[in-house]
């Protein structure tokens, strides 16, 4: 017998190689770049104007798909035979089975993108994913047909039968059966009127509309946490361990699930109810107790928090607010070290107040591990537990930040002192007395400052011999003021005499001290504010040195003049 | 026949035709056509409600003239055509969804009912021509339904109307029907032989091939798409040792049907449509032999038994692979048991509401559980006893809009249901009718004279024929229990 003639095709093949030509390009594009990228765009629209001179020749594209080659007719117009690569567009749909592709115009306009996303995912997808026929169906083209052998279903037809065994019965006893029932409805004349109507069972507007919302909550409904209460749920209701425990190993995977869909409100709601679940359930063995305390404490462990702040520290959208709260209002106080650490090198703006938020919250809730934190050899843990000590004014941690500021780290007694000064209280204040003397300014500074602002006269004696001594002299002017204005807020009358000979007093062959130091005293006496002292201030009022003349005024309007 | 033709018919001998037409022709004629049918359907009704002279009426008339003359005048043609299960404006094919299936069906039924089509407006079309043809169109008649047509348009004719010409449906010849069986029956073999395998997949805790049950539900919903008849049809066999797998085929052809019925989009139906095939995936981890059980079940049985919703949410999590979680399903199968009200099993800790799925699916599954005979249900109830059940008795706790939608699908007889006739026939119910005011005379395969001699494959009837006096030919007087009979109802759909 002979072959058959091949078919041959209506116009010249050259257009039809050159699409193809293009498509694979074109797929090539979409895999690497993004959408708004010249070459991505230049692909594109060279794809679509590929279609052009086949529509010039025919109304549909319809290509047999081969191994290895694709056909135009039975012209080859693209692949390379033999190779059954993904790159090979032929191999691609063949091994998925599909045999016949059919392009319609309009396809160039409306669906080349989401084709070209099609064969993407098809050449990345591993083995259990969608093959080809799947996602085709699911893209539910208009403008591409498609014909395909099913692989995956083996065997034709198979036998239907109703299996069941029922005996057969004569022609006699069906007449006698279809007589006595047609006159036992005819005798009784009884018909249910409802059954025959058939408006009853057409869906009015009301109906309608309900059924519009429930396909909406249907499709709008969080699938995944409907999944964790079922799966909680059937935790509560079933005692057998054996299924605690599988449906314990379901959680957890649910939980990985939801971190990595980045659905933190899903992960607060597992972890939020698996704490209810604990308290609520019956007859729940340790260890699957000690497993649902796990889940929130996993969470909080360092590795799998610095991995989840890492990547909102790095992600470009945040997720909702809301949603983050939801899930740090969960953490555990194991978590407090990593919050910490994060607090300092976040870059994020968004992230940090949620974190603060979050440490807060532990810390208030876990002062013992607050307080162990100040202690901690990461500085950066230290200095934020310290902070926070600062900012729920922690009386715990005064021990603690005492300690800081004999550390050699000038940062962290920066911030022991700032700590202290906030908490303000007589032990806060006499774990801060010995920082007037620290080696670095800025803690002398923050600690005269809250001896002023608490008017801790215990630290009269070591200010007056800061005041009276040599090493005021070296200091920056704001340094000096703050000594001058703690001295002076302390020292009352009997610092008068002091002050008077430095602002008004001569020396040796009748120098008078350097401006700075007269400024300072004045402000000094302005707050020892006793008619004494007002009566000193007076008899500087019409001093030359213009430095000195304004402080003096201003310490005669009163307190605080200096600082407007 | 054309290459694109010949395209499609070869698409089509493979089982999954790509859509055709969705999306083709502008947004304009998908949006106008969609107005047409709605004020033709709005028309429909205001000349069967109200005398011609109620301005209702004429209001009616003139906004569906005014409809056909506005696309007419946009697109130089207008013609309605019918494919399946939609309706075509000129080339566009209008999406069928919640908002409009309600009036696409009924128009789609008439058309069907009375042998259109095709039919082109002429661009003179009045609102006289419009009551014409709808009073015609829903009006009672006695002719053959091959005749029909020509009727309807001989009595368009002696009315002086000639703004509409009509055209039969393309023919499905006998060889087609016969391909549409033989892919319904592929394609519920397949889902049958798919499902035996995933149970039996899952119950050695293995990995069961989930492309397969995928095409097999694409399969599904193709077919009740295109040609639903077939489909439901083979539902009535009845395997007795394959109940657990046919049972799943079953839902889940209903299921879709259901979701069809109320306006679900082909993904949203492919979605039910895996959640109804896995809802019954639990009982995978309920020993066979409790399954299989004839005799009573104690109850520590029946408590295993009850287990399997929330069984079938563990079995399903072994499913998972490289690929997405069927969370939907999981529900499903953990709720399909509940009554609307919460109550039923397993009982609800954290209370949520039950989805549309879930509730579409308990009314598949309890109609196929009840009307199987299985291990522990040796006398299944009728198809009728089924359905007044589930609409009368609240206590089922199946959502009633649900029920109902079911009823409006399979008929008040659904499919497969013995029924005696006044004729002292034996009928076995073959589809709903497409009239839909008679849902109650559905189209019956008589498999029995008056002399109750048995037939095979039977003479199909149309309940809704009448003789020339009005009077309907054949009316049904009560269904019956196969069993009784000797008959077996698959055996006619095979």
């Amino acid at each position: 017998m002979k072959d058959p003639e091949p078919l041959e095709p209506p116009g010249s093949t050259a257009p039809v190689e050159e699409l193809l030509r293009l498509i694979s390009k074109a797929a090539r594009a979409h895999q690497l770049y993004l959408p708004n990228n010249p070459i991505y765009r230049r692909a594109i629209d060279n794809l679509r104007a590929g279609f052009a001179p086949v529509w010039a020749e025919v109304d549909e594209l319809m290509l047999t798909i081969g191994e290895s080659e694709i056909r135009w007719f039975d012209a080859p117009v693209a692949g390379e035979r033999g190779n059954k690569s993904a790159d090979n567009l032929a191999w691609l749909f063949y091994k998925d089975g599909v045999r016949e592709l059919t392009f319609n115009k309009g396809f160039e306009e409306n669906e080349v993108v989401r084709f070209l996303g099609l064969i993407q995912r098809a050449r990345k997808g591993s083995p259990d994913e969608d093959d080809l026929v799947t996602m085709l169906w699911e893209a539910d083209f208009a403008f591409v047909h498609y014909r395909y052998v099913d692989l995956l279903q083996e065997g034709g037809v198979g036998e239907l039968a109703d299996g069941g065994e029922i005996p057969p019965v004569g022609a006699g006893e069906i007449e006698r059966g279809t007589h006595d029932a047609v006159q036992e409805s005819r005798a009784s004349g009884f018909i249910n009127m409802a059954d025959f109507d058939s408006t009853l069972y057409f869906l009015d507007e009301r109906e309608i509309e309900y059924l519009h919302a429930e396909l909406k909550r249907e499709y709008d409904k969080d699938l995944r946490v409907v999944v964790a209460s079922v799966l909680l749920d059937i935790f509560e209701t079933q005692l057998d361990p054996e299924i605690r425990g599988e449906l314990l190993e379901n959680i957890h995977t649910l939980m990985v699930y939801l971190l990595t869909a980045e659905h933190f409100s899903g992960v607060a709601y597992v972890l939020r109810e698996g704490q209810m679940t604990i308290q609520r359930a019956e007859g729940v063995t340790d260890q699957h107790r000690q497993q649902l305390v796990e889940l929130a404490e996993r969470l909080s462990a360092p590795d799998a928090l610095s991995q989840l702040l890492q990547s909102l520290d790095e992600t470009p959208t945040l997720p909702p607010q809301e949603d983050l709260a939801e899930l740090f209002d969960q953490l555990r106080p194991s978590a407090l070290t990593t919050v910490f650490q994060w607090l300092s090198k976040t870059q994020s703006d968004r992230l940090r107040p949620l974190l603060q938020s979050a440490a807060g919250r532990l810390a208030a809730a876990n002062t013992s591990e607050l307080v162990r934190l100040i202690a901690s050899s990461e500085p950066d843990v230290a200095v934020e537990a310290a902070r926070m000590a600062g900012q729920l004014k922690t009386q715990a941690a005064v021990t603690a930040l005492g300690k800081l500021l004999a550390d050699a780290n000038v940062t962290l007694r920066q911030v022991a002192a700032h700590t202290l000064a906030e908490i303000g209280s007589p032990g806060a204040m006499q774990a801060l007395e010995r920082a007037i003397d620290d080696a670095d300014r800025d803690v002398r500074v923050t600690a005269v400052r809250a001896m002023t602002t608490r008017a801790y006269r215990p630290a009269l004696a070591r200010l007056e011999s800061v005041v009276k001594g040599k090493r005021v002299r070296e200091a920056d002017l704001t340094e000096k003021m703050a000594f001058f204005e703690g001295y002076g807020s302390l020292c009352g009358e009997g610092g008068v005499p002091h002050l008077d000979a430095m602002l008004n007093g001569k020396g040796f062959l009748g120098r008078r001290e350097d401006s700075e130091m007269r400024a300072c005293a004045a402000i000094a006496l302005g707050r020892v504010g006793t008619p004494k002292a007002i009566d000193t201030l007076r008899k500087a009022a019409t001093e030359k040195d213009i430095v000195v003349r304004n402080a003096v005024n201003r310490a005669l309007r009163g307190p605080g003049a200096h600082e407007t | 026949m054309s290459a694109r033709n010949s395209a499609e018919t070869a698409a089509r001998d493979l089982s999954l035709p790509g859509a055709t037409g969705e999306g083709a022709g502008d947004a304009h004629v998908r949006r106008a056509g969609r107005q047409l049918i709605f004020s033709a359907y709005g028309a429909l009704r205001a000349v069967k409600l109200y005398p011609v002279e109620n301005a209702a009426v004429q209001k009616a008339l003139d906004e569906v003239t005014n409809q056909s003359k506005e696309l007419i005048a946009s697109e130089q043609e207008l013609e309605l055509r019918m494919s399946g299960e939609f309706i075509f404006v000129n080339q566009t094919r209008l999406r069928l969804d919640l908002d409009n299936f309600a009036s696409f069906s009924h128009l789609l039924a008439l058309f069907r009912a009375s042998g259109i089509g095709r039919v082109t407006i002429a661009p003179n079309v009045g609102p006289k021509d419009w009551l014409v043809f709808l009073s015609v169109l829903q009006s009672p008649t006695a002719d053959d339904p091959a005749d029909r047509l020509e009727q309807l348009m001989a009595k368009l004719q002696s009315a002086g109307v000639v703004a509409f010409t009509f055209a039969p449906p393309t023919q499905t010849g006998d060889g087609d029907r016969e391909k549409a069986k033989e892919r319904a029956k592929r394609t519920y073999t397949q889902g049958v032989a798919a499902t035996r395998e995933l149970m039996a997949s899952v119950r050695i805790g293995g990995s069961p091939n989930i492309k397969k049950i995928k095409r097999v539900v694409q399969g599904i919903v193709d077919q009740i798409l295109s040609e639903e008849t077939s489909l439901i049809g083979l539902t009535t066999i009845r395997d007795y040792d394959e109940y657990t797998f046919t049972h799943s085929v079953n839902v889940c052809i209903f299921a879709v049907a259901l979701g069809k019925r109320l306006g679900l989009g082909k993904l949203q139906l492919y979605d039910l449509g895996m959640s109804a095939l896995f809802h019954d995936i639990g009982k995978s981890r309920v020993p066979q032999s409790i399954l299989n059980k004839t005799g009573g079940l104690n109850d520590e049985e029946w408590r295993m038994i009850a287990a399997h919703p929330w069984l079938g949410v563990l079995a399903m999590f072994q499913l998972r692979g490289a690929q997405e979680v069927p969370y939907r399903g999981m529900i499903v199968a953990y709720e399909h048991h509940m009554k609307v009200d919460l109550s039923g099993y397993p009982r609800q800790i954290r209370e949520h509401p039950l989805g549309l799925f879930s509730k579409i699916v308990a009314v598949a599954d309890g109609f196929d559980a009840a009307t199987s005979r299985r291990a522990y249900q040796t006398v299944p109830f009728t198809p009728a006893q089924v359905m007044l059940e589930m609409r009368d008795n609240r206590h089922r706790g199946m959502d009633p809009v649900i029920v109902k939608a079911f009823i409006n699908l399979t008929g008040v007889y659904p499919v497969g249901t013995l029924v005696v006739l006044d004729t002292f026939e034996l009928g076995i119910v073959h589809a709903v009718n497409p009239i839909p005011d008679m849902l109650s005379r559905p189209m019956v395969r008589v498999v029995s004279d008056a002399q109750g001699n048995v037939t095979h494959p039977g003479t199909l009837f149309d309940l809704a024929d009448r003789n020339e006096n009005g009077d309907y030919l054949r009316t049904i007087i009560k269904t019956e229990n196969p069993e009784r009979y000797g008959i077996r109802v698959g055996d006619y759909f095979v």
